[in-house]
Parts: C-alpha cells; structure tokens; sequence
C-alpha cells in the first residue's frame, strides 16, 4: 500500500512535469514566422468605435512611453498637462523614466505596446522596431499635418526623418547634434584658438598638451559609438558626404576603403600617435568621461547637447560651455553637423490611434520647439524657432542654433537612419583598440570591413 | 496519536508540492524556454520570430568572440579559486588556532564585503583604479613606481586581471566562515597527540586540520565554480561592460550584449544553453577530481 502510495505520487509529480515541459516547449500565441509568410494578421485601422465618440471627439485612454534622460521630463509633464486640457476626454497614462525602455519591454513583446513611443536611450532602438514591424506607417498620413501658421510639418524639420525604403515611421522630435564641447574660459585665458578644421584642431590640442601637460582630448570607451557618431559621422560627411555616410551606416562594401575613409582613419591614428586622446579612456563610461572634462582633465569631449543639462550640479562655476561642430573637416572648408535624431512614433498596434495621432500633432508645434530650449537646453527639430530673443535659452545654444542656420560655417547632412546595432558593436570594438594605440589605421579598417561583410551576410 | 498513512502522503504533498511549483516556475520553466527560444531568430523585442534550427548553434561555433568568453571565464574561475581558498583558509586558520583576542573584529571586517552588493563593490573598485584619482594608481606613484600606473580598467591586457582583485575580496568573508566552522568542530585532543608526537603547527595544519575540512573545502571550491560561471557578469557588466574590444567579456555578459544590447535574444538564448552545458560539464569533473575518502581520526 506504502509502496502503491509513493508511486502514484511520483506520478503525479512526473506528469506535473511534463506538462509544464509541454508547455514551456509549445508556441506562444504570438505569430510565428516560420519562413517569411505574412504576419500582417491585425491592420490598424480598428480606431473610431470607442476611441472617438459620437460627436467625433478624441477620448479615451492614450498611452505614452517616453525616455527620461539628460533632458529631464519637464518639457514632457508640462506639454502632456497641456493636451489633457484639450483634450479633456483622453485619459494620459505616462511610462517615463530612465530605464523605461526595458521596463515596457514585455509589453511591447507581448503585442499590448502604449500608443505613443519616444525613442531614446538604451534599450531602444528605431531601426529594430521598424525591422520587428513595431510602429506605424505614417507616410500618407504626416503629410497632412500642419503647424500653426499653416506650414507644412514634413517640410519643417530642420534634419529630415529617417527613410526606410521611402516609408515614414517616426517623426524626428529631438535634434541632438553631436560636436565637440570645450570651455571658453579656459581657451581665452590661456590664449588658445578654437579650431575651424582638422589641423587646427591638431595644432590647438598640441597647445594644450604643451602648455598644461594632459591628453587634451577625452570619449567614453564603455560606449565607443560616442566616437563614431561624434567624430567620425561629421568627418566622413565633411569628406564624402552623404553618400558615403549612407555606405559606412549601412555597412556597404568598400565603404571604408574609400580614399576619404581611409583619410579619415589615419586623422584619427594621428591624433593618438601624438597623444592627444586619454589613454585611460578604456575604462571610462559616459559620466566619467564627462567628469573627466568638467574637472579639466581633458579639454575636448564629443557628446550631445544634453551635456550642460545633465551634468549641471558638477559644473565648476569658472567652466562657460563652448560648442563647435566636431572639428574633423578639412581647414577652410564648412564644418560638418550629422544630427542625431530622437524620434516619436506610433505603434502599429495601437489601442488608441486617434489619440496617438492627436498627441504627436499636439506636439510639433514651434512654441513646444521653443519650451524644449527652454527646459532642456536643446532644439527640437523644428525651423525658424526664434531662440535668440529668449532669456530663458542658454547662450551656447543660441550659437548653436545660429551656426546650424549658416550654412557657410557649418553644412549639414543626414544619415539615412541610425545604424544597426549588429553592425555597430563589433566596429566600436575595434574603434577603442584603435583609439588605445593597440591597432593601426590600416588593421581598423580591415576590421571595420570585416565587420560589414558579417552584417550584409546576416541580412 | 497514530498518523495515518494518508495524513502521513498529505504532509508530505504540503511540504513538496509548492516548492516543486515554484521550482518548475521559476527554474525549469525558464531553461526549457531558454532551450526553445535558442532555435529562433528573435529580437527579444516584438511577437515575430523566426524558426531557424540549429543556426544559432553553428553561429556560436564561428563567433570570434565566443572562445575568448569561455577562457575569461575559467580565468576567473581559476584565479578566484585559488584567490579565495588560499585567503579564506589563512584567514579562517589565524582567526581560530592563533587565540588572537581581535578575533572577532577581524570576522566582521572579513565578512563585510559579502553584505555589500555586487554593484556596489564593482562601482568601488571603479574609483579605486581610476587612472587620476584611484587608489592605486596613487599609491603606486607614492612609494616611487610611476611607470607601474596604468588605466588599470581601460587597457586590453589589464582590465581582466584588475576583476580579480574585487572578486576574491568580495567572495573571502562567505568561506571563511564556512572554513572556521569546520575547524572549530575538529577536537583539541587531535592537535594535542600531534603535539606529543613532535608535529610542528605547519605539519598540523597539512596532516589534521587540512583533511579534516575537506568537505567545506570542496563544497567551497564547487560554490565558487559555480557562482563564477552564472555571476561574474555582474562585476563585468559594472565595471568594464565586457571592453576594451572584447577584452573582458565573459559568458554571460556577452550573453546580455547580444540579447539586450544588440537585439539577438535567440543568439542570447543560445549562449544560456553553452552556459548550462559548461556549467555542468564543470561541476561534474570537479566532482570527480575533489572525490576523497571521507578522513575520521
């Protein structure tokens, strides 16, 4: 009896197993896409029922997921209060914060997205989600959207919104541009010229390194893109412009080889060879490295606007922020700018589209363009905001701006969309051991190829 | 009061029955989905995937960086062994046979690393070998070895080396508790005839005390293994993010790269089962190579 006892209770423990095993092994009910059939399965076209009510109002509830970052969620609390009140039917839940992309991960994998998504920060990426088919087409439909004099909103951004393939799924809120930040106070009491292009720039750190004996120029290791978007987009723009932007972005074959690459790189082994960047910048991560540039260790770091915003309460009083664009161009020529943009996009399974589509025009508006200055010391992307005739603006923005406005200082150009992550790791692991002194320029680009070739192969 | 049989099988299912649900939930669960999602092209982001076999098993065997994990790993597997056994045993020795009277004083202190957090440590260490304000670079340059500071963290050739240290610091206090236990249960009398017959305290520490504690010994050495292979990516991930170029990555922090960092979560996946599979492979041997006969004086 003992004996029948215990069996039938390792049986039950046995079958308790299997089924969990079953299950565990099963398909969850999410699509599965076992060789390239359609899983187009839910069109978004589900609006209007309850969301709009009889009298074609927006109600109900509207999700916004938002990255909370360098720039603070200020800007965010204060336009959201604003659409609330004009929409006084539309429910607003916010998910922000600085980890949120990770923390609205399982809803996103789960198909339950919010409806609206602004896409910055770790963990987040735009390419990724439009590979995954995560946000909606909004091509036919951002061409009706007009700001408040009438203009049209497409024809408006200062940079343009990443193209897939002549398809429109975000719209470029934020304009961070990367370039090159140093203090102004410092450059004028010790006499040192601001540079205009590669060779000063060479000749202005080679001041510095003499005259205060320290390794003038600092990025973070941990995160070796800084470099690449930072430095090497603006000088691979400023000498092969968007073509061969396009090429190194997409991982095109060749693209490194190209004579203007290769100059490029050897720019970037020369300024290590005369040990102008910090050889400790291996281990430093994105706020050690703007440490670093505060306490005046380096003298030159390339990181976006969000830098005076971020690092506000460890700012030394004598420290004036200067900004140029990454002086990476030959002498004499424009100064080049590669914004990086930081869009807002729809999901494709949006429970709320209606209001979704309310909320995104709600924002593009200029006077939230000016509100974001004013609260994040940064432009969103939007032309002809007036910022020089605003106190509340701080001044190396206003310079900024006005540089990015001339184009005969500075020339702009874009980058078809930001670069797959596949891609960029393995570059920016290279990148460091080129920027430690440990490859050549020569060994860089054979593995920055190497690198490209992998990806094509895995597309 | 006679328990019945069937009372007796209700008790028993009330003692196993939830932790055998938990245990399904929270560990069998999880490896046979990690198994699954191993055979699938996924982001980790979105409900599309797609069924590709053994692919990302025979991308696992190509990829460059995969050997070079595995060795970092048993890098600082090995050298936290070795760090930690020969620290904790030293330590766990002094405390209980040398009659210090700090004695309990130097427990805390040992012992307080291991109340710390990972990140916390990890982040500490950090400014410790800050290349300009670190501890040591600072004391190098003190007593006269300048050419011997370097960026300890932020050189291909050192960042690996430099987790040592935090790691066996951090992992002393743990075992030497364990290590004392078990020396405090060994009789005085066996020192006492080691004495008489002209044993000298090296001799005993080799012919009594060292026998005696294998058992927490190598249930150490195995908890070490162990922890090191599913838990260095925490120091990793704090203190280097597995950089310069590759140069610290270990299993699992290379495993969060490719499934977080570049959205490759069945790539992901498939590192977890090389993990698993290590992991076993490991504890197996060292099973066999620590077996002893059971000493009893």
């Amino acid at each position: 009896m003992n004996g029948l006892l215990k069996k039938q209770f390792g049986l039950v423990l046995m079958m308790m197993l299997l089924a969990l095993l079953m299950y565990a092994c099963a398909p969850d009910e999410a699509p599965v896409d076992d060789g390239g059939s359609s899983d187009e399965e839910e069109s978004s076209d589900d609006e209007g029922s309850s969301d709009e009510s009889s009298d074609g109002e927006i109600s109900g509830e509207l999700e916004i997921q938002y990255f909370v970052g360098g720039y603070g969620d200020s800007w965010w609390k204060e336009v959201i209060s604003d659409f609330e009140e004009e929409y006084p039917d539309v429910n607003v839940t916010q998910h922000a914060g600085p980890t949120i992309n990770e923390e609205m991960r399982s809803r996103w994998v789960s198909g339950d997205p919010p409806d609206v998504v602004y896409i910055d920060g770790a963990g987040s990426s735009e390419t990724q989600m439009v590979e995954d088919d995560q946000l909606m087409n909004l091509t036919e439909w951002a061409e009706g959207i007009e700001l408040e004099d009438g203009s049209k909103l497409v024809d408006s951004f200062i940079a343009e919104p990443s193209d897939y393939d002549g398809e429109l799924y975000s719209l470029p809120l934020v304009f961070d541009a990367w370039g090159t930040w140093y203090d102004m106070n410092r450059f004028e009491e010790n006499g040192y010229e601001v540079p205009q292009g590669f060779d000063s720039f060479m000749s202005t750190m080679g001041d510095i390194q003499e005259n205060e004996d320290i390794s003038p120029f600092v990025t973070t290791g941990q995160h070796p893109y800084y470099f690449s978007r930072g430095m090497l987009y603006p000088a691979f723009a400023a000498h092969g412009g968007n073509e061969l932007l396009a090429d190194i972005v997409q991982g095109a074959e060749g693209a490194w080889e190209t004579d203007e690459a290769v100059e490029v790189m050897n720019n970037v082994e020369e300024m290590v060879d005369a040990g102008y960047v910090d050889s400790g910048l291996g281990a430093l991560n994105h706020t050690q490295s703007q440490m670093n540039f505060l306490l005046g260790d380096n003298a030159f770091i390339p990181v976006g606007f969000w830098l005076p915003n971020e690092m506000e309460g460890d700012k030394p009083e004598d420290l004036q922020y200067g900004f140029i664009p990454s002086p990476m161009n030959p002498e004499g020529e424009p100064m080049a700018i590669v914004p990086d943009l930081r869009p807002l996009a729809i999901a494709e399974e949006a429970e709320n589209p209606e209001a979704a589509k309310a909320f995104v025009e709600f924002v593009f508006t200029r006077e939230y363009a000016e509100l974001f200055s004013e609260h994040t010391g940064a432009i969103m992307n939007l032309e002809g905001v007036d910022l020089a005739n605003n106190e509340n603006v701080p001044e190396y923005l206003i310079q900024a701006n006005e540089m990015i406005n001339d184009p005969e200082q500075v020339e702009i150009f874009y980058k078809p969309h930001p670069m797959s992550a596949d891609l960029e790791t393995p570059i920016s692991d290279s990148l460091v051991s080129l920027l430690l002194g440990n490859l050549t320029a020569e060994e860089f680009i054979q593995e920055a190829e190497e690198a490209a070739a992998e990806y094509r192969e895995g597309n | 009061m006679v328990q019945t049989k069937k009372q007796k099988y209700l008790f028993l299912a009330f003692c196993l029955v939830p932790t055998f649900i938990m245990f399904s939930i929270f560990t069998l669960y999880p490896l046979f989905s990690g198994l699954y999602f191993s055979f699938f092209e996924w982001s980790g982001t979105s409900q599309t995937r797609e069924f590709v076999g053994f692919d990302n098993y025979i991308r696992l065997f190509n990829d460059e960086i995969i050997p070079d994990t595995v060795w970092h790993d048993y890098f600082l597997v090995a050298t936290k062994v070795i760090g930690i056994m020969v620290m904790a045993l030293f330590i766990a020795v002094a405390l209980t046979q040398l009659k210090i009277k700090e004695a309990p004083f130097y427990r805390i202190v040992f012992f307080f690393p291991n109340i710390m957090s990972v990140v916390v440590i990890g982040i500490l260490w950090m400014f410790i070998y800050n290349p300009n304000l670190g501890l040591v670079n600072s004391g190098l340059e003190m007593i006269g070895l300048e050419e011997w500071t370097r960026p300890w963290l932020g050189s291909e050739t050192w960042a690996l080396p430099s987790l040592v240290l935090p790691s066996i610091w951090a992992g002393i206090g743990l075992f030497m508790l364990l290590l004392m236990g078990g020396i405090s249960n060994i009789s005085k009398s066996y020192y006492e005839a080691a004495k008489i017959d002209g044993a000298n305290e090296w001799q005993q520490f080799w012919k009594v005390t060292l026998p005696l504690i294998w058992p927490q010994i190598k249930i150490s050495i195995l908890y070490i293994v162990i922890t090191t292979l599913n838990g260095s990516f925490i120091i990793v991930q704090v203190m280097t993010g597995g950089g310069p170029n590759n140069s610290t990555h270990v299993m699992g922090s290379y495993l969060y790269q490719q499934a977080f960092t570049q959205y490759n979560f069945g790539y992901g996946a498939t590192i977890g089962v090389m993990i698993l599979v290590l992991s076993l492979i490991t504890v197996v041997l060292l099973q066999l190579l620590l077996r002893r006969d059971r000493v009893e004086y």
